[in-house]
């Protein structure tokens, strides 16, 4: 409830801004900063609020009773506070109120301020619409808790990264409309557009390519990168924002230009909330590898976008006249010939990125539904990516001298990036079925399978492996249960490549189920089990929190009780194995009747039994993959470097 | 001379990737229309818990149910059982129809979980 009056507090102020730029003739700058710090310490409080919940395992509030646990540690704490849609657009907006502070003491016009903080209400509004506020219609004593998968360093910083660049993209959109409106025919708002735009893309990168690394180490997200819509929805962006940044450039030293970069600022922002549309609202759900939860903000996102796309390209075309005109170029051999042509072999890319990952949406307009294979991608984008490298060779040698440190550092790192996807991917692939100690040679490099080991807390296992002598795990993080949660590769490096060894999931087939009925005798081949007794223990209203049984077991001449419980979650129950006779079973509780009668028994095979059990496991060489995570940093790096100058 | 070169590079990217995207649009179908296609489609359904999933080397066979219909058909994917497959509440496989051996060579499945990943009802 505070959290969303926060939020109605920052709409309120937000708003204020534009009105008191149409109010003001001369808008005082005062005032303007006062509502954009009010709005962003509104922002922030609920930020604060909703960390504050988690940390306080306040499970009333339905966002942290979905995403966080008791049991979390600490830092997927912080994280847990993006884990999901609702925080995740108020992680955003935070990023985009905190930049919009900092914008009103950057030297630009009043119709920018006032575009900026527009976007900055419908933003607040579209998190209000779904708050991460909510009451949580059930009553439970412990979270679902942060999926497994999730629970990695790489993946906790990933989407603050990715939000930073998202959210700074708004400043040269706003900067463009806010010149168009106010002096059509003015550059001054290239200098500012160029420093937000080489933060934006830098930031946006490095969130695409940290979400890479984190897909690459672990497994089911098909190697670091899959074109899933997930993925492309940032691509599509960073494409668009990388023919922004040299639009810009170039319409600082050729005024002809400047309807381009107008053009692309409003294209590279709309973009950006078409790719957060279509991967949040659920559109996608039967095409991705993720499933996305649907979202009634969807509309509402599209509304938006329309209004974003349509209304920058009108304001455009309205002001067209009073732009500077004239040629784009003069000769095919001036630097800004090869500029141009460069953002267009981009923007060719983006085009069939774009179409990719829109065919389910754009095909169900026309007709029956359709998705394209991702082979379409990589053949499509392949020949355009071999001529943007040519270019960049021919662009380097003709006019090097006129390019920035920076630039040049960040174009390697481009073409070094292309020659990694390409070399990384000539490796071996060999899939086997391996016995502990069994060997298998790959590209010069000999794997043995060491067997499986496990945590003492039962909630890890690992797959050990020895490539050329040195021991590398596979985690599988398991659920209470004991079933595979999420699971990552073993992965051995050298200068080399890498040696990754992808695991498959062990078909375990000698788990049975034993139903027990009070005060009866049952017997799982070997060993007696008989039900004696059955405790729920309940909240201050009655919910049941916990089911604890007693059974007791015996082999004949010792008799052993064992208590297994069940603990309620919000969606279900989840139990943990315990063993028996000092680790000749495992048995977990799966159920138990509503009259105590009844109860269900998992029987697990022993961990000597798992460990000693054949494993099948994919073992695939990377040539050179460090190239791949060295040349993207070099992106990175080189593009921050070019904001100076 | 600028305006036609421009166009030119124009026309030959959208004849270049509308070729490209004609020979990689799968359409989504329900299984009846998969049998009847000789095209490369999308078939989205239910394991079929009456048939018992099988894994040779190379290739994994279980058979897909139809949620509407009820319908199954047999899948065989050029690979091994994918992660969380046991945990799906649908799967969509990807691929062509081979009416010699009656089953859908699909050459991807996409694995639907529940969000809810720590689900196990007790009772």
């Amino acid at each position: 409830m505070t959290g969303n009056l926060f939020l109605v507090g920052a709409i309120i102020a937000a708003v204020a801004v534009p009105t008191v730029c149409y109010v003001q003739k001369i808008p005082s700058a005062r005032l303007v900063k006062i509502c954009a710090g009010l709005s962003a310490t509104f922002v922030a409080a609920a930020s604060l609020l909703l960390w504050t919940l988690i940390f306080a395992d306040d499970f009333t509030v339905e966002y942290v009773a979905a995403y966080s646990s008791t049991q979390l540690p600490t830092i997927y704490k912080v994280s847990a506070f993006w884990a999901g849609q609702q925080g995740s657009f108020l992680l955003w907006l935070l990023v985009h109120a905190m930049a919009g502070v900092a914008l009103t003491f950057r030297r630009t016009n009043a119709a920018t301020v006032a575009v900026y903080f527009l976007l900055q209400a419908v933003l607040t509004a579209l998190v209000l619409a779904k708050s991460p506020f909510a009451p949580n219609p059930a009553q439970v004593v412990e979270g679902v808790g942060l999926n497994p998968l999730l629970q990695d360093f790489w993946m906790a910083i990933h989407p603050p990264i990715i939000f930073v660049g998202y959210a700074l993209l708004a400043v040269p959109f706003a900067l463009s409309l806010g010149s168009l409106l106010t002096e059509a025919a003015s550059r001054s708002w290239l200098d500012e557009a160029r420093i937000w735009t080489l933060t934006a893309w830098s930031f946006l990168g490095a969130g695409i390519f940290v979400g890479g690394y984190w897909a690459y180490k672990v497994l089911g997200w098909g190697g670091y990168w899959g074109w899933d819509p997930v993925e492309n929805s940032s691509l599509v962006p960073w494409l668009m924002a990388a023919v922004l940044l040299h639009l810009v450039n170039l319409a600082r030293k050729k005024s002809a230009v400047l309807i381009q970069a107008h053009v692309a600022a409003t294209f590279t922002y709309a973009l950006v909330v078409y790719g957060t549309f279509l991967t949040r609202s659920g559109i996608l759900g039967d095409f991705s590898v993720h499933s996305f939860a649907s979202s009634t903000v969807g509309a509402a996102i599209a509304l938006a976008d329309a209004v974003i796309l349509i209304g920058g390209l009108t304001v455009i075309l309205w002001k067209a006249k009073q732009l500077p005109q004239g040629a784009l170029y003069d000769t095919h051999g001036e630097s800004a010939f090869a500029v141009l042509l460069g953002s267009l072999l981009i923007i060719f890319v983006a085009a069939i990125v774009w179409v990719g990952m829109s065919m389910p949406l754009l095909s169900q307009l026309v007709g029956e539904a359709a998705a394209v294979d991702t082979d379409f991608y990589v053949k499509s984008t392949a020949p355009i990516a071999a001529v943007i490298v040519a270019l960049l060779i021919y662009t380097f040698a003709k006019f090097g001298r006129t390019i920035s440190l920076g630039g040049k550092i960040a174009h390697v790192g481009f073409v070094a990036m292309l020659a990694a996807i390409v070399l990384s991917s000539t490796g071996e692939t060999v899939t086997q079925e391996l016995k502990p100690r069994a060997k298998l040679q790959i590209g010069g490099h000999e794997v043995i399978y060491e067997g499986q080991t496990f945590s003492d807390d039962g909630r890890e296992k690992f797959y050990v492996y020895t490539v050329d002598g040195e021991v590398v795990r596979a985690l599988t993080k398991l659920r209470g249960n004991g079933t595979d949660a999420a699971r990552e590769p073993a992965i051995h490096k050298s200068f080399s490549g890498d040696v990754y060894i992808a695991p498959h999931a062990p078909e375990v087939d000698d788990v049975f189920e034993l139903m027990l009925t009070r005060g009866l005798f049952a017997m799982d081949g070997e060993l007696g089990y008989v039900f004696t007794d059955a405790q729920i223990d309940r909240d201050s209203s009655g919910n049941p929190i916990q089911a604890t049984a007693t059974i007791t077991v015996t082999d004949g001449e010792i008799v052993e009780a064992i208590h297994p419980t069940i603990t309620v979650t919000p969606d279900g129950g989840t139990s943990q194995a315990i063993e028996v006779f000092n680790g000749q079973r495992r048995v977990r509780l799966t159920g138990i009747s509503g009259d105590l009668q009844k109860a269900r028994l998992e029987i697990l095979p022993t961990i000597e039994k798992l460990s000693n059990m054949p494993i099948t496991a994919t073992v695939t060489t990377k040539p050179y993959i460090w190239l791949l995570w060295l040349s993207v940093s070099t992106i990175c790096a080189g593009t921050l470097l070019a904001i100076k100058r | 001379m600028r305006k036609a070169l421009l166009i030119a590079l124009l026309v030959g990217f959208v004849a270049y990737a509308g070729l490209n995207l004609a020979e990689s649009v799968t359409p989504y179908v329900s299984i009846a229309e998969a049998r009847s296609s000789s095209n490369s489609v999308q078939v989205k359904g239910l394991l079929d818990k009456t048939f018992a999933p099988q894994q040779t080397c190379d290739e994994f066979t279980f058979s897909l149910q139809d949620e509407d219909t009820g319908e199954t058909l047999r899948v065989k994917f050029d690979g091994v059982k994918p992660d969380q497959f046991d945990e799906a509440y649908h799967i969509v496989a990807v691929g062509k129809f081979d009416s010699s051996d009656d089953s859908f060579h699909a050459k991807k499945l996409l694995i639907k979980c529940p969000s809810k990943y720590e689900g196990q009802n007790p009772n």
